[in-house]
């Protein structure tokens, strides 16, 4: 790693850089998972440091967190998660049934032009993917009928292994060997549902079509990439 | 916004407000454990903690243009993770709602990273980090203290240790490694 761009990190960090170095940190962190390693590291020490007693009775609880679906090595870095947005177009909007409303929130949250050519880039074969489980939940051929998800708290709703429930949460699983072209989680919403799609490191696609939250999505695609 | 002495962050958050996901994902990683170590001593939750953490910094990308400066950035920050707790704790369906990301037209990327050194954070280990910070020759933990647990700016360092402000910046950098070696070091003896 380079070590003069280490101690820019550590001088960004800090918020002591100079306008014209920024640009330098950032187009490096965005491909230098060790430097995005060392950054979280920096907030991990500076925040342990000041507000210990926090971090104390947290970790009298802790479990690990451990999503990592798109890794297939595992990275040793600290406690981070970046989220990043990416906007979803009006076609898909239009195709998702989502009323114009949306597309003016987006336009709030989003202006960047960096926004914009990401969303001139959304692919379409993930859009069929998506429109398929809307239409055609049961149509599949591929998830095994065994998945078993009591570990992380669903019970099979059906012998057919593909429907799941905890309480009021439901939602239809789908497992496939298909190539989507994407290494994150999406997500769309689908009137009252929404759906997950997740990637995991072997290769193989998690959809999760139901009323369950992004963060359960990761639960039950983690429990199935073990 | 005001480029005052509150404001460490602001070439970030200028950035971040013209749209530099880089930028942003930088002032999130910074702040992450911070806000979740606020909102966990909210909640007493840790599960809640994580859903209103990831809210928060939703709604802090969705906001940002509004951020002017006048408080710190994290202040500004922190106040809008209180409020969603508050609002957490006040709706009688927040329970069944984890992660209510009412912006369905934003579709979210988690760039997730394993946390084995969230040991750290154990209580032993923080003794023995302080007990290594102390141990560290005394111009690196001049500066790192001066600078963490003080807050104070290079510049401020450089006149109280009347030293150039690159060898501040320098020593602060070298404290930070030796530290994140000593960790490095901790976790592969206990591990």
């Amino acid at each position: 790693m380079n070590h003069n761009l280490e101690e820019k990190l550590s001088a960004l960090f800090d918020g002591e850089i100079d306008t014209n170095e920024v640009d330098e940190i950032l187009d490096a962190l965005e491909k230098d998972a060790s430097l995005q390693k060392k950054l979280s590291q920096y907030a991990l020490v500076s925040s342990s440091i000041n507000n210990s007693n926090n971090i104390q009775s947290i970790n009298s609880k802790k479990k690990s967190i451990s999503y990592g679906f798109w890794f297939s090595n595992a990275i040793t870095a600290a406690a981070t998660v970046l989220i990043t947005f990416v906007a979803i177009n009006q076609f898909e909007f239009s195709r998702m049934g989502e009323d114009i409303s949306a597309k003016n929130k987006l336009n709030i949250a989003m202006s960047s032009k960096e926004a914009k050519d990401i969303v001139s880039k959304v692919e379409e074969n993930l859009v069929d993917h998506v429109m398929h489980v809307i239409n055609n939940p049961d149509l599949d051929n591929s998830t095994p009928y065994d998945v078993d998800l009591r570990n992380v708290g669903y019970n099979r709703l059906s012998s057919d292994g593909r429907k799941f429930n905890k309480g009021e949460k439901n939602f239809i699983l789908r497992i496939e060997k298909k190539n989507l072209g994407i290494n994150k989680v999406r997500y769309w919403r689908h009137g009252d549902k929404i759906i997950h799609v997740v990637p995991l490191a072997d290769g193989r696609v998690v959809t999760i079509y139901g009323n369950i939250d992004a963060q359960s999505a990761i639960n039950v695609a983690n429990s199935i990439s073990k | 916004m005001n480029n005052n002495s509150n404001n460490d962050d602001f070439l970030l958050i200028k950035k971040a407000q013209n749209g530099h996901e880089g930028a942003f994902n930088f002032l999130m990683t910074k702040y992450y454990p911070r806000v979740y170590a606020s909102l966990y001593s909210y909640t007493k939750s840790r599960e809640d903690s994580e859903d209103l953490t990831q809210q928060t910094f939703v709604k802090v990308w969705q906001q940002i243009k509004t951020f002017r400066g006048d408080s710190a950035f994290f202040t500004w920050v922190y106040r809008i993770a209180i409020n969603l707790a508050k609002n957490h704790f006040a709706s009688s369906s927040s329970k069944k709602d984890k992660l209510n990301i009412s912006s369905s037209d934003i579709d979210i990327e988690f760039k997730t990273f394993a946390n084995p050194e969230s040991d750290l954070m154990h209580d032993q280990s923080l003794k023995k980090i302080r007990a290594f910070i102390d141990k560290l020759p005394e111009s690196l933990k001049t500066a790192f203290t001066l600078r963490e647990s003080d807050g104070k700016s290079y510049e401020e360092i450089a006149l109280i240790t009347d030293t150039p402000i690159g060898t501040v910046r320098s020593r602060i950098f070298r404290a930070r490694e030796n530290i994140l070696n000593f960790i490095s070091e901790e976790l592969d003896d206990e591990s």
